[in-house]
């Protein structure tokens, strides 16, 4: 899809949790795409850890997502050129990152490639889901079910 | 010049973001280490005009300062 390309100014950020019909619905929206022969996805949902380090040992309720919104979008244009370079044959790329307080069970973050065949689609999705974990200035609040609170960070 | 804040500094700061004025970011950090608790113990990026800097950089006041606590994403 020609909004798919990449070089576009996007944001990728929606305020709470992503729903389930919004993947549905992102499904159905490649139905007039007969080129693509496969969809990869991936998503990201919130989890109800247990914090070994906490009184009582509380558990995560929810991550309160905070970014720095213009130099996140701007990584993501980076890493999307990327995708494309390596995966020329990929037909389109959806990122979306939640925004706000997301509760456990909730989804986050959901990255889907499609393309012509299996293989670029599930790479590039991989390599997205990577890059953006590493490279997009993204921060969560962990708030435990004492309402305390952690800051997590990706290893 | 602005600095913006972003969360577990912003919390410790109490604000998400702080006026400063150095001529690098070297100065910069030491400036930032004075005014907000803890930040000197703490892991963070600088970022200037979205971008992370890890060498000593020259700041002439126009640029978008950010510093950056460990990435949560995903």
């Amino acid at each position: 899809m020609n909004e798919e390309k990449p070089h576009r100014k996007r944001d990728i950020f929606v305020e709470g949790a992503i729903p389930a019909s919004f993947i549905a619905e992102s499904i159905a929206k490649h139905a007039t795409r007969t080129d693509i022969g496969g969809h990869e996805i991936f998503l990201g949902q919130v989890r109800a850890d247990q914090q070994p380090g906490t009184e009582n040992q509380q558990r995560t309720v929810a991550i309160e997502y905070t970014a720095y919104r213009d130099m996140a979008n701007e990584q993501m244009t980076v890493i999307r050129e990327e995708a494309f370079a390596r995966w020329p044959q990929m037909t389109c790329l959806h990122v979306h990152h939640s925004q706000g307080v997301i509760k456990a069970g909730e989804l986050c973050f959901m990255v889907f490639a499609s393309a012509p065949h299996r293989q670029e689609a599930r790479e590039a999705v991989a390599f997205v889901t990577d890059e953006v974990k590493k490279r997009l200035p993204i921060f969560g609040k962990e708030i435990l079910s004492d309402d305390s609170h952690l800051w997590k960070h990706n290893s | 010049m602005r600095v913006l804040l972003f969360g577990m500094i912003a919390e410790k700061a109490g604000a998400t973001e702080v006026e400063v004025t150095a001529p690098s970011t070297r100065a910069l950090k030491r400036e930032l280490e004075q005014h907000i608790p803890g930040l000197e113990r703490m892991s963070y990026a600088l970022a200037v005009d979205r971008r992370v800097v890890n060498d000593d950089v020259p700041l002439t006041g126009t640029e978008e300062i950010a510093l950056l606590p460990p990435f949560a994403g995903g």
